[in-house]
């Protein structure tokens, strides 16, 4: 709903004119401690790495102070078959693959454990099915009209075509873009969806037969000749995509209709009796990925 | 317990009508009709008819109605209404009488006293309590948000009303919701009472005739809210003449007309509103900008009719169809209300009255995007409500007026129905119209103990049935905040029942007289709601979709309190009141933590039911003769709840809890032309939910409480001064030509209030985090109007 909020604020800040908003010092109590997991498996023949760290204080403007001592193990519970992570730095845990064949296999299940002073804390996941790309394309992006995010110099705008696969399971997916091999990483740059349809089928039934073009808009990020688009799709848990809703409208919460700020949602498994409680997310991902080269 | 209090009761009503009956053994008539303003036929309310030199005496109806028995001989009555010439004559009763008293208005625009009319003491002297009553003269002399006054903007500054900000949609009284207000125009429910989100009311003031809020020591004869009624009346009319009334503002212009049909027997109004700011902007806007084509509205229409057949009968029909409007070329937003209302007035004897209404109610909301040929998705809602009611006044005697009726109200609404377009293939998502009715019927007394003590006591029995035809959905029970999981869902037929409800409403209010110009009252109410709304917003939206009680979603109760203390200074010149309160609250919706409330066919697994309480202390003292008019009000006051799962199952403060509130409203008369006004309010800032901390998660910054309370921090307080001047111009000796320019400044000292405190991630910056102040009115806003009527 957040378009159809943004658009309601929108409209009444045309109508007042005066409706404003401005950076305030606030004084906020210190937290209590927390372990953050951070875990995204993926099957892409790269190190794979979970990090993990403590929460931060809000205004904090470091990196938040990594776990080093933790033993970190994931489970591949179809294959009967362990890894373990080895921490590296900055709260990063990796395994590396040497020779070896990627961890992170479709449809098997897996299980993340992670010990820290004597408590372990857990996570099921399964590892689902991506969807497939056809191609990516590249369009001049048009200077003439208005619109949102117009520009008059010339650029271009990178669209994803895939086809997802029909049947009565709705999948999800995480869309990751990259510019000459750097990751767009920022908040507004994370782009997860829904059979590509980019919005919830309730009725589980109902599966869309494809991406329809363009809902796997690639963002506005523009691109020049001879830039490098990639895009991956990595397939996420029906968890892991409400994550990233939910992370996504808390980290830009304002407005007349703001939602009331809510703690998010987290898969991690904190046992009965521990005095410090973990959060943070583990998925297992399938990856598809196709690049451009703009000409 | 209870079963023994009614016997008690019982007892106590027969001996006291027994009594009643032996002590006067003389002949008795009985004087009745209704009472008008002598300009226009308007009928007049609340006034006060009474055998002179005693306080015998009974006041009109809110149909102007009264009926007063009186022994048998010469009796000098007297019938008085502040803002009006007190009206005395000597009547011999050896009859009945049937007679309506014509008033007429008191002084001119200087001298000119407010207030409704009512009897000067009646604050002290009547049994109401909690109960604010706003006449739309009053109301206009309150400096008004952009020029334009409105009844819901100036019921705020009332003691124990408040919202969560500026711009928000409805009110909070006492600690309750915004969906716990009955919203009455003409007896009709009005589902959203906001035009531009919740700058103003869709109520046009000039077909207003007066407000009455009710806060506590609600009467039996109101129900279906728990914590207030907003009863607003519509003129009649004029029956004598032709009059015309208008303005021209900054946001918008109104007229009004209203005329006899058949004079002093039937007469009509008719009044429009149109907003126009988007065509003033438009001219400001460059071609390119995407907004160049907005359309940004609003209108509304409200009409009235009434037809005096004879003196028994007396019919009505009234309507109201407003809308408001956002579009552009790849969107389109729009909501409004439609109300219908039809009413006959029937005078059964010189004792018995009889009101009997049918009315008819609409809220509905589009929201489209996409273009026409391209994809698109659009949404709609409604709720409908029919509903027939029939009110009976019996005045038994001088000491006993019983009122009793029936109530049955169907809702009928459509929570969504949305389709979606793409490449030519539709999808839908419809969700199944839901039927509720709810039926009641009443009895309320009020009864004259002895001089000193009245007592209104009464029942509100209400029933309501959760009806097919639909799909009943079953869930089971899990941990608490998070989604119930489906066990089954069951199928019903048209008007099968799937789920019923009881609620005895019992209604108490005491008023002891500790001499002529001071009493202590006392009440309590216990109150019934079937329909609630969702919304997990700062401020409730146009958009929020009421839900009615179910399956799983019990009806709300609420039960309050109230005492008081009511006393007048200098010949009633001022009016002073201490109340306190205490409000218990069940079955309060909240939502699990991250719910998914659009678009859900299961949305109820989303809710979750907990308990509210409030309570606080509301002083107010109000002066209304003189030069100087006004009132200053002072609540003190908490607002909390309890919900299973939510805030580590400890009350939290609710979302509009305002410890402080200080409203003061001032108007002078300052020279022959002028008058001018002042506003000025402090209020605690609303509770917010702030993070202590932030989780570091692919690279996003997510902010955490880790204390998981909600409501855990306040923003800054808010307050603000208004100011405003009329100058009325020299009357046009030959036609009845008036005109005012009315200056207006809103929040003069151009401050910044909060409206919510929000946290975000800086641009560009993934590490680094802000808190931002949002404040929806950033400066002052001047604002000139020109009002007319002839």
């Amino acid at each position: 709903m957040k378009p159809i909020n943004n658009f309601l604020f929108f409209s009444l800040s045309l109508f007042l004119f005066s409706s404003c908003e401005d950076v305030v010092q606030i004084k906020l109590d210190e937290g209590s401690e927390l372990i953050v997991i951070d875990a995204f498996i993926n099957d892409l023949r790269i190190d794979q790495k979970i990090r993990i760290t403590k929460n931060n204080s809000y205004f904090s403007t470091t990196d938040p102070a990594p776990l080093t001592n933790a033993v970190v193990s994931l489970k591949d519970l179809t294959l009967n078959k362990a890894y373990s992570f080895n921490y590296e730095n900055n709260g990063n845990y990796v395994y590396k693959l040497i020779n070896s064949d990627t961890i992170a296999k479709t449809n098997h299940q897996y299980e993340l454990s992670v010990s820290l002073n004597g408590i372990t804390y857990t996570s099921m996941a399964t590892q689902k099915r991506s969807a497939k790309i056809d191609s990516v394309s590249a369009i001049l992006r048009d200077t003439r009209g208005g619109g949102f995010g117009s520009t008059k110099d010339p650029s271009y705008l990178c669209l994803l075509f895939a086809k997802d696969k029909t049947d009565s399971n709705a999948d999800y997916y995480w869309i990751k873009t990259y510019k000459n091999d750097t990751l767009f990483s920022g908040s507004r740059d994370i782009n997860v969806c829904i059979d590509g349809t980019g919005g919830e089928v309730y009725d589980v039934n109902v599966d869309s037969t494809a991406f329809t073009p363009p809902s796997a808009f690639l963002g506005f990020n523009r691109y020049n000749k001879n830039d490098v688009c990639k895009v991956e799709i990595h397939s996420i848990s029906k968890e892991s995509y409400f994550f990233f809703i939910q992370a996504l409208a808390q980290i830009n919460n304002g407005g007349l209709f703001a939602q009331t700020p809510e703690n998010i949602k987290t898969n991690i498994v904190t046992p009965i009796g521990a005095k410090t409680k973990a959060v943070g997310q583990f998925n297992m991902a399938t990856v598809v990925s196709a690049k451009k080269i703009i000409k | 317990m209870r079963a023994t209090l009614i016997f008690l009761f019982l007892i106590y009503f027969t001996h006291s009508f027994a009594q009643e009956e032996n002590r006067i053994s003389v002949e008795k008539y009985t004087l009745t009709g209704y009472i008008k303003d002598e300009k226009n036929g308007e009928t007049l309310t609340g006034a006060m008819v009474s055998k002179y030199g005693s306080n015998i005496g009974v006041s009109a109806n809110e149909y102007g109605f009264y009926s007063l028995t009186l022994p048998k001989g010469e009796h000098i009555i007297s019938v008085s209404i502040i803002g009006y010439k007190t009206f005395t004559f000597s009547v011999i009763l050896d009859q009945n009488i049937n007679k309506i008293f014509e008033l007429k208005e008191e002084g001119k625009n200087l001298d000119e006293i407010i207030i409704t009319g009512e009897a000067e003491d009646k604050n002290v002297s009547s049994i109401e309590m909690s109960t604010a009553k706003l006449d739309i003269k009053q109301i206009n002399k309150i400096p008004a948000f952009l020029g334009e006054i409105d009844v819901i903007r100036a019921i705020q500054l009332l003691p124990g009303v408040t919202t969560v900000g500026e711009g928000a949609s409805g009110f909070n009284v006492r600690g309750g919701n915004v969906d716990q207000n009955l919203i009455l125009l003409d007896e009709a429910p009005v589902y959203n009472s906001s035009h531009l989100f919740g700058f103003f009311s869709v109520f046009n003031p000039d077909a207003v005739k007066d407000v009455k809020l009710i806060k506590g020591g609600i009467p039996a004869q109101y129900g279906g809210r728990a914590s207030s009624i907003l009863d607003v009346r519509m003129k009649e009319g004029n029956n004598k003449k032709l009059a015309v009334t208008g303005g021209i503002g900054t946001v918008f212009s109104r007229i009004s007309i209203e005329a006899p049909i058949i004079k002093e027997k039937a007469s009509f109004i008719i009044a429009m509103r149109r907003s126009y700011l988007d065509a003033l902007v438009k001219p400001f806007l460059k071609d390119s900008n995407p907004l160049k084509n907005t359309q940004f509205y609003f209108y509304d229409l409200t009409a009235k009719f009434n037809y005096r057949i004879n003196e028994k009968n007396t019919i009505f029909a009234s309507g109201y169809l407003g809308r408001d409007v956002f579009a552009a070329s790849v969107f389109n937003f729009n909501y409004g209300n439609t109300t219908a209302t039809a009413r006959w007035n029937h005078i059964f004897n010189k004792k018995l009255f009889m009101n009997a209404t049918a009315f008819y109610s609409n809220y509905d909301y589009l929201i489209q995007f996409g273009s026409t040929n391209g994809p698109n998705f659009k949404w709609r809602s409604n709720i409908i409500n029919y509903s027939l009611k029939t009110d009976f006044i019996y005045y038994l005697n001088t000491r006993n007026i019983i009122r009793f009726g029936a109530q049955s109200l169907l809702y009928n609404f459509k929570p969504y129905d949305a389709i979606s377009t793409f490449e030519n293939a539709n999808v839908n998502f419809v969700a199944e119209r839901r039927y509720g009715t709810e039926s009641s019927i009443f009895v309320g007394i009020e009864q004259k103990i002895f001089e000193k003590l009245t007592f209104e006591y009464g029942l509100r029995l209400s029933i309501y049935n959760y009806i097919g035809k639909g799909t009943a959905y079953y869930f089971r029970d899990t941990i608490a905040n998070t989604t119930l999981p489906l066990q089954n869902s069951k199928n019903y037929e048209f008007g099968q029942t799937i789920q019923s409800y009881l609620n005895p409403e019992p209604r108490f209010s005491a008023n002891y007289l500790l001499n002529k110009s001071s009493s202590i009252k006392i009440s309590y109410n216990r109150m019934a709601q079937y329909i609630q709304l969702i919304s997990n917003t700062a401020a409730s939206t146009p958009l929020d979709v009421y839900t009615i009680a179910s399956n799983n979603l019990k009806p709300l109760t609420a039960d309050q309190g109230s005492l008081g203390y009511f006393k007048n200074f200098k010949n009633n010149m001022f009016e002073s009141s201490v109340e306190c309160y205490y409000k218990y609250l069940k079955n309060q919706l909240d939502y699990i933590d991250n719910a998914d409330l659009f678009i859900n066919p299961t949305v109820e697994n989303q809710l979750v039911q907990g308990l509210g309480r409030a309570y606080g202390t509301e002083f107010y003292l109000k002066k209304s003769k003189g030069k100087i008019q006004g009132w200053i009000s002072y609540t003190l006051s908490k607002t909390e709840r309890l919900v299973r799962g939510i805030s580590n199952d400890n009350w939290f403060y609710s979302r509009y809890d305002r410890t402080h509130c200080l409203n003061t409203s001032l108007n002078y008369d300052i020279a022959k032309r002028w008058n001018v006004s002042a506003n000025f309010v402090f209020l605690t800032g609303v509770p917010g939910t702030f993070p202590n901390s932030k989780l570091q998660i692919q690279n996003i910054n997510i902010p955490y409480n880790t204390d998981g309370i909600r409501n855990n921090y306040r923003i800054t307080p808010y307050h603000r001064l208004d100011i405003g001047a009329t100058y009325s111009f020299k009357k046009n000796d030959t036609r009845k030509y008036q005109q005012t320019l009315v200056f207006s400044v809103y929040n003069v000292y151009n401050r910044r209030n909060a409206f919510s405190i929000y946290f975000r991630t800086k641009d560009g910056e993934p590490l680094q985090t802000e808190a931002v102040r949002f404040s929806v009115v950033g400066s002052f806003i001047p604002a000139v109007t020109y009002n007319f009527n002839f």
